[in-house]
């Protein structure tokens, strides 16, 4: 049996050799032996399963995470400080009517404590600061938390203390921190804390009931269980433990188990996030190159027949040359109509982020669109009368150019030869620009005023005096009128002209009121 | 005689932008291949460069060469065209993917007017 075989590295295909097919030959490399040479060739296994996207690592995911916990929690925490100092200040003032109402209170332990944590926050502060900067900053930021959690909770114990550890609802306090590192941290590690402050509270208790320390009450008077949880059976302390306890792990369990299924939710939303921004990514590209694969042969082709029409290849006649000028326009008028179809596929694409807004001055750019019309107006004989006063506005600096250079291509395009374009720009009334421009030109008629940007709408009469439109100019222009809030008026008459008149915010995007 | 390179993968619009330049006294030579620019330029130096940004395996190519042209040979003009319009990051104006400014005399987007491309051509040239 026999196979022609064609060598691959040729950018035609070569006919190499008349071969025999032998035994099978490795994948990685076959050897074919022919009658005047030895071709080498290589293999490749298509892989069916398309690329996934780069998964980024946990580190770059959970590290801003954790960072942006520690410290929304240190901010949490100057509340709590603002909290304790305001308890001093009741206890200072207003101590002996609390007394007269049952309430023992003193001003000093809120105040230490108070200290203490104004301390441990400014510490954590700095800490954080450093935090920010450091290689591994999931890790970091995750022992920060750590250690703001044991901290806090050494200090609850000590406020719990003095405001009664069994028979006040302090010890419930402990909950906030169960639900907050169930936030923070995984189900076993905030399991943990959950033990912590267990053994904590208990330690607490256990040492007052024992007479280390004595036993503080908030009441007045204290009752008996304040004065010593000694005397009480123990079976007494195991119970009102054991509730606490029990209460403080049903809380974990709850807790974690939501913020689990959060956690889960909130992977799948990021990976489907990833997986969208790579497609996004793959489409802007497939894009690009179809638009260059579009595009440059039309360049190559229009420039071809420039070279034709400037006679550079000889005399061609008259019938030919017409030809030829259809089409070089054609060629023209499908470059701008690919243009325009990407342009306005890609305002409208919700997942491409909309470029930054920064300080434009309208009238360089309305010079400079005027500039890149003036051949083609030149052409026509059309003029264009200027009042351009200076106006700054914060704007998306390529969408306001797309949309000047619509407008005033339009008023060109539509206006009669040898008749005049107004063109003037002035700083608006409340901050930002007015715009107008305004022909003389076929008009458009009042009932079709609605339609006219609509994608591909065209009136009859355009079309008649035109017909090298895209018919998407204005439905451009109403897309960055839209994401910038760009106020367009549009007043025109049959054969008398249309005037457009664009009102720029001072502000991309930024909403008005009714002026 | 002043001497213009093109710097462009597509022959049919180099060939059309050479028989142009040459009608109008200037000497021409193309270069497909945006790896050799540099050395096309330093075998012999053109008075302005017309170079194109996308080439067949690298969209930015003409990028990278604007910037080699800039480095290795200071104020030597480059008129970049690109096929690729102003509805992407990439190939908006004369800015880079990052939004830095390119290092080019003029930018101009194709389909172009080859009139108005001799123009700059003789603009930068008489400078």
């Amino acid at each position: 049996m026999y196979h022609m075989v064609v060598e691959p590295q040729h950018e035609s295909p070569k006919v190499v050799g008349l071969v025999s097919l032998g035994p099978p030959y490795s994948s990685e490399e076959s050897c074919l032996t022919t009658a005047t040479a030895i071709v080498k060739r290589a293999a490749y296994d298509l892989p069916l399963a398309a690329p996934a996207p780069d998964e980024p690592p946990g580190e770059a995911a959970d590290g801003p995470l954790l960072l942006h916990h520690a410290e929304w929690f240190c901010k949490l925490r100057w509340l709590v400080v603002a909290a304790m100092l305001a308890l001093a200040l009741v206890a200072a003032v207003a101590a002996p009517w609390l007394w007269h109402h049952g309430i023992q209170l003193e001003a000093v332990w809120p105040l230490g404590i108070a200290g203490v944590l104004a301390l441990a926050n400014a510490g954590y502060l700095v800490m954080l600061r450093a935090t920010r900067n450091s290689p591994n900053l999931a890790a970091a930021a995750h022992r920060g938390l750590w250690l703001q959690i044991l901290v806090d909770l050494a200090v609850l114990t000590v406020v719990v203390h003095f405001l009664g550890s069994v028979h006040s609802v302090a010890p419930l306090m402990y909950l906030f921190h169960i639900v907050l590192v169930c936030i923070f941290f995984s189900s076993a590690e905030s399991l943990a804390v959950t033990g912590i402050a267990m053994a904590m509270y208990v330690s607490c208790v256990t040492a007052e009931s024992f007479g280390a320390f004595p036993a503080r009450s908030m009441w007045h008077p204290a009752p008996p269980a304040a004065q010593g949880l000694a005397s009480a059976a123990p079976w007494v302390l195991a119970a009102h433990v054991g509730s606490v306890a029990f209460i403080s792990v049903t809380i974990w369990f709850l807790a974690s188990r939501l913020t689990g299924a959060l956690r889960q939710r909130d992977a799948e939303l990021a990976a489907t996030n990833r997986r969208l921004m790579a497609a996004t990514d793959e489409r802007a590209r497939h894009m690009l190159q179809t638009t260059h694969q579009l595009k440059a042969p039309f360049a190559a082709i229009h420039a071809n027949t420039q070279v034709l029409l400037g006679g550079f290849c000889g005399k061609i006649p008259d019938e030919a040359l017409q030809v030829i000028g259809k089409i070089a326009a054609r060629c023209d008028m499908l470059s701008r109509q690919i243009k325009a179809m990407l342009q306005l596929a890609n305002l409208r694409s919700s997942a491409q982020d909309p470029p930054p807004a920064t300080a434009i001055e309208l009238g360089d750019i309305l010079r400079g669109c005027l500039a890149a019309l003036e051949p083609l107006a030149a052409k026509r004989g059309i003029r264009f009368a200027e009042n351009i006063s200076p106006a700054t506005i914060n704007g998306v600096h390529d969408h306001v150019v797309m949309m000047i250079d619509n407008v005033l291509s339009n008023a060109v395009a539509y206006s009669f030869d040898g008749q005049q374009v107004s063109v003037s720009c002035r700083a608006g009334p409340s901050g930002g620009a007015i715009v107008s421009v305004e022909d003389s030109g076929i008009g458009i008629p009042a009932a079709k005023l609605p339609k006219i940007f609509d994608d591909y709408y065209r009136t009859a009469e355009a079309v008649k005096h035109n017909t090298a439109s895209t018919g998407l100019g204005l439905a451009i222009v109403c897309q960055v009128a839209r994401a910038g809030k760009v106020g367009v008026r549009v007043e025109s008459a049959p054969q008398q002209g249309t005037l457009f008149t664009l009102d720029f915010p001072a502000c991309w995007g930024e909403a008005r009121g009714p002026t | 005689m002043a001497y213009i390179l093109i710097v462009d993968d597509d022959t049919d619009f180099a060939g059309a932008v050479s028989t142009l330049l040459k009608s109008r006294g200037y000497e021409t030579a193309a270069e497909t291949d945006a790896d050799k620019a540099v050395d096309r330029i330093r075998e012999r130096r053109p008075d302005a460069v017309i170079l194109d940004v996308m080439f067949p395996e690298n969209d930015t190519a003409g990028f990278d060469v604007a910037r080699a042209i800039r480095r290795n040979f200071g104020g030597l003009p480059v008129v970049l065209l690109t096929a690729v319009n102003n509805t992407f990051p990439l190939g908006f104006s004369n800015k880079d993917r990052d939004g830095t400014w390119l290092p080019v005399a003029e930018f101009m987007e194709k389909p172009v007017d080859l009139n108005r491309l001799c123009e700059k051509i003789a603009k930068i040239v008489s400078n």
